[in-house]
């Protein structure tokens, strides 16, 4: 019987035309995906090949001086990017994956933006999860809407009823078919993107296919309810198309908007208006309270004294550290604010599907404003260390020859916060369940209503 | 005659429409859902334009206290512009979210528009924004399309056609009062939305709105209007062409989501594809392999700048460049400024050259696809496009400039050309010099030049109504009652 159901589907030409179309888009979807792994990997190569350029030609001009060539001195630390991220490109075409920074203030530096074209981000991405996320629903929908009101609407229903031994089974076994072949679409998708994008075999992956199997799950859930409410096929593709607008675009563009109007950042502009003044302004100051601030925040420094030249390096790095310090409180508020956002849209991902796949793959890929905060921290931490290093040097004078400036290379972050799998596939799980129970009830209890 | 028929019809159309409780429903849900767009964008308008507001006060006051000192410490205190959101942002934020807001403008150095929305938010934004202007675009032609779908199909099915024609009524009759009437049912959506987006809009403005402004306005209703007409037209086409009502719903569904989920993404990811974007690495590589080649203040051996000393000890008949009557590193200064800012603008413009490359397909596809011809040219009347994003930073880079080459005069021209002593108090000028540098001020393209710019946009419209009177008079004399 199985057998039969899965020929006379697959025969349609609607079913060929839908599968193909799906697996197109799914292919040109991991070709975008290579192309952006490639570029993140060209990124790479080229901050590492221009540190060393740079830092070479600055020592070279500047000799004498190494707190001057720490003024230009960029040290690079570079977010990497997981292959997953291939499937998910997320936030990263938004986001730069690479901080290129000087050990002057970092709060003037932190957020400076990469070069990207807004008309792209604007209209999105072809990625695997663009292609899971909208795409899929529509073939589940088009295969599944009129599945059992079209035998209805044509009659053949009454037969059906009347031969079946065991007609619930029957509509399982119809249903299930149809899963079978979107499944074995999405796993064959997944298989070449594997292949494609050089993507281990690990936690991560499989989670990222469970997830995704959990959002197919979801859809045929939903499909399997609205077929158990005895309409027509028309009403159904109305209520079907209603159905995936609401959880696809209205809902997170307006929960989106819930969280810009809750979570205004004002604390950006103030950071970045704070930190100038806190640096600028202690050029017209005595240089004595200054450095007092500045050996208060590293007292491990006091011994290098206040030099009493009109203007000395010390002096200057105490005060761009001012500017740091005294925009610390807005910097930290704009932190817990990002925090907030990204800890709400996570809790309405749990009620809404559509969001918790694309947070869950964003977050699986690395792609999502959670590793970017992760990495804005790790930038704060790299940026400490490298002050941490240099300060003795500049206020010692050190040689700019005795430096050896090839050793500074450029730094890589990996992001290796924990993944809790429970968290990540038991919401989709729950409503693919729900929503087959609610449709098996309805089945079971108008089953003979022909 | 024809048009009593067509007025019959249309009637009909809108009788059989609401009939129907459902659609009280959908209407119901749209109004919600507006409501709550209006409400959410003047929030955030609000907050955005006050902080902004607030900030950009706040920076001018920092800088006109600054006490009497050197110049070029001046030039790198420098100044922040923050980008305004246009009134008409509140009905279309087109790419508003999408890029940044505040940008930092000092001596040496081009910085980045920073701050963008997106930057900060979670993957939630690419789902899409909540605007008037989207519910318009996106949800009003689904909502047609689904109306529509029976206008003639459902006729056909229950054989009321055949009446309808042996009667004398004439399929251009028909397609026309048929068209008309999903218009008018459309018009009780749009006309409140657009009185929302008014409202919303005029609340936006400080005073009465502009005529440039009143253009824009009057623009974005004719072309939304324009567009439901054209949505109708082709609800009602598809509809006489299909057997039954099915067949027509779900061909108008799966045209919705060709031409606004799949296409636009499609069309771009091709121009993406095809030419590459540089690294920001390989940019700023590039611009100081540019900049040592010109010259570079910051080379001590530098022979650009070695050639100009000797060209001025020359002119004014001095041994060394301390005998100059002017500040010699001022202006060196300027030099540099002058040739970096020329050959970052330069760069920036063939940056500017690659993203329309990479736009261009997506733009072609207006002819295929009139929503995005319609989005286009919302986005540049609403001034939330990417030209009026570039005029911004233009505006911001010239301020910048001069500020910094304001800067670098008053050195050459104020502060002595005698090297200090270590330990000699710095040379400083009078903080009042500080007032003759104005405030910033961006102005916002006038609609004379955005619509120009937008002029392919505008063919698409004509040339998508042109084919739709085609397709009307064909199908008029192509379409049977079966």
């Amino acid at each position: 019987m199985l057998n039969l159901l899965f020929r006379s589907f697959i025969r349609s030409m609607g079913v060929k035309i839908g599968l193909g179309f799906l697996f197109l888009a799914g292919l040109v979807s991991l070709l975008i995906g290579r192309q952006f792994l490639d570029r993140q990997a060209r990124n790479s190569r080229d901050v590492i090949a221009a540190q060393r350029v740079d830092l070479e030609r600055h020592a070279r001009f500047h000799p004498d001086e190494i707190g001057l060539v720490l003024y230009y001195a960029q040290f690079a630390l570079v977010n990497q990017t997981p292959a997953l991220a291939g499937l998910s490109i997320g936030q990263r075409d938004v986001n730069p994956s690479i901080q290129r920074v000087t050990i002057r203030g970092l709060e003037a530096q932190k957020y400076d933006a990469d070069l990207n074209n807004p008309t792209n981000l604007l209209l999105g991405n072809i990625d695997f999860s663009f292609v899971l996320i909208y795409l899929f629903p529509l073939l589940i929908i088009a295969f599944t809407y009129s599945a059992i009101s079209e035998e209805r609407e044509n009659g053949t229903w009454r037969m059906v009823a009347v031969q079946s031994r065991n007609l619930l089974g029957f509509i399982a076994q119809l249903f299930l078919v149809r899963l079978a072949v979107v499944l074995s679409l999405l796993l064959v998708l997944l298989g070449l993107a594997v292949v494609v994008l050089g993507i281990p075999l690990d936690g991560p992956f499989f989670l990222f296919a469970g997830t995704s199997v959990g959002y197919v799950l979801v859809w045929f859930g939903l499909c399997f309810w609205v077929a158990s409410l005895h309409r027509p096929s028309g009403t159904n593709a109305v209520l079907l198309i209603t159905i995936w607008l609401v959880l696809l675009l209205i809902l997170p563009a307006g929960i989106n908007q819930y969280m810009l109007s809750r979570y205004p950042l004002p604390e950006a502009l103030a950071t970045t208006v704070k930190q100038r003044k806190g640096y600028h302004e202690k050029w017209d100051m005595p240089k004595e309270p200054t450095v007092a601030k500045f050996y208060a925040h590293y007292p491990q420094f006091r011994p290098f004294g206040i030099p009493n030249t009109t203007f000395n390096w010390l002096w200057y790095y105490a005060m761009q550290q001012m500017g740091d310090d005294e925009s610390a409180r807005e910097s930290g508020e704009l932190r817990q604010k990002l925090q907030q956002r990204e800890a709400v849209s996570h809790a309405f991902g749990l009620l809404i599907p559509s969001l918790h796949a694309q947070l869950q793959l964003n977050e699986l890929a690395q792609s999502g404003l959670g590793n970017q905060l992760r990495f804005l921290d790790e930038t704060t931490r790299f940026h400490e260390r490298l002050r941490l290093y240099f300060y003795p040097k500049i206020f010692s004078n050190y040689p700019v020859k005795a430096e050896r400036w090839d050793r500074h290379t450029v730094k890589t972050f990996s992001d290796c916060s924990p993944i809790r799998a429970g968290y990540v596939l038991l919401p989709p799980m729950l409503f693919g369940l729900l929503f087959g129970g609610l449709g098996w009830l309805n089945f079971r209890r108008n089953l003979y209503v022909l | 005659m024809h048009l009593n028929t067509q007025r019959l019809l249309a009637r009909h159309v809108w009788h059989t429409v609401f009939r129907n409780r459902a659609v009280f429903w959908l209407f119901g849900l749209v109004g919600l859902v507006a409501g709550y767009a209006a409400w959410s964008g003047w929030t955030t308008f609000r907050q955005q334009k006050a902080s902004q507001h607030y900030y950009q006060q706040e920076a001018r006051r920092d800088w006109l206290s600054n006490p009497d000192k050197h110049p070029h410490r001046m030039a790198h205190y420098g100044h922040f512009a923050f980008r305004r959101p246009s009134p008409l942002s509140l009905f279309d934020p087109g790419m508003d979210r999408f890029l940044g807001n505040a940008i930092y403008l000092e001596a040496h150095k081009q910085n980045t528009v920073n701050f963008s929305e997106a930057g900060f938010s979670t993957g939630l934004m690419r789902f899409g924004d909540l605007s008037i202007a989207m519910l318009l675009q996106l949800l009003l032609p689904l909502l047609i399309f689904f109306l529509g779908a029976g206008s003639i199909a459902a006729d056909r099915e229950n054989g009321t056609l055949r009446l309808l024609l042996s009667q004398g009524v004439s399929w251009t009759n028909l397609l026309l009062g048929n068209s008309l009437g999903l218009f008018m049912v459309g018009l009780t959506l749009l006309a409140p939305l657009l009185v929302v987006a008014a409202v919303l809009w005029l609340m936006a403005q400080s005073g009465a709105p502009s005529v440039d402004e009143v253009i824009r306005f009057g623009l974005l209703i004719g072309f939304y209007g324009l567009y439901l007409a054209l949505c109708c037209v082709v609800a009602v086409l598809v509809s006489a062409w299909s057997r039954t009502t099915k067949t027509a719903l779900v061909s108008l569904i799966g045209l919705w989501l060709m031409t606004t989920i799949v296409l636009p993404r499609a069309s771009q990811a091709l121009g993406t594809y095809v030419y590459g974007l540089p690294s920001k690495t390989e940019f700023q590589t590039a611009i100081q392999a540019d900049i040592s080649k010109e010259g570079d203040s910051h080379n001590p051996d530098d022979p650009h700048y070695k050639s100009l000393k000797d060209s001025l000890i020359t002119a004014y008949g001095v041994k060394t460049t301390d005998e100059l009557p002017f500040n010699y590193s001022g202006y060196v200064m300027a030099e540099g400024e002058e040739i970096s800012a020329a050959i970052y603008n330069q760069h920036y413009n063939t940056l500017l050259e690659r993203f329309r490359q990479q736009n261009q397909f997506a733009r072609a596809t207006a002819f295929l696809n009139p929503y995005l011809a319609l989005k286009n040219l919302s986005m540049a009347l609403a001034g939330t496009d990417f030209l009026s994003y570039v005029d911004f930073q233009q505006q911001a880079e010239t301020y910048r400039y001069e500020l910094a080459q304001k800067m670098n005069e008053l050195q050459m021209h104020h502060i002595p050309n005698k090297k200090l002593g270590p330990t000699e108090k710095a040379y400083s000028i009078d903080r009042k010099y500080w007032q003759d540098v104005p405030d910033f001020t961006d102005r916002p393209l006038s609609v004379g030049q955005v619509l120009p710019a937008e002029w392919v946009s505008v063919v698409a419209f004509g040339a998508w109504l042109l084919l739709l009177t085609f397709l009307v008079h064909r199908a008029a004399h192509r379409l049977t009652a079966v």
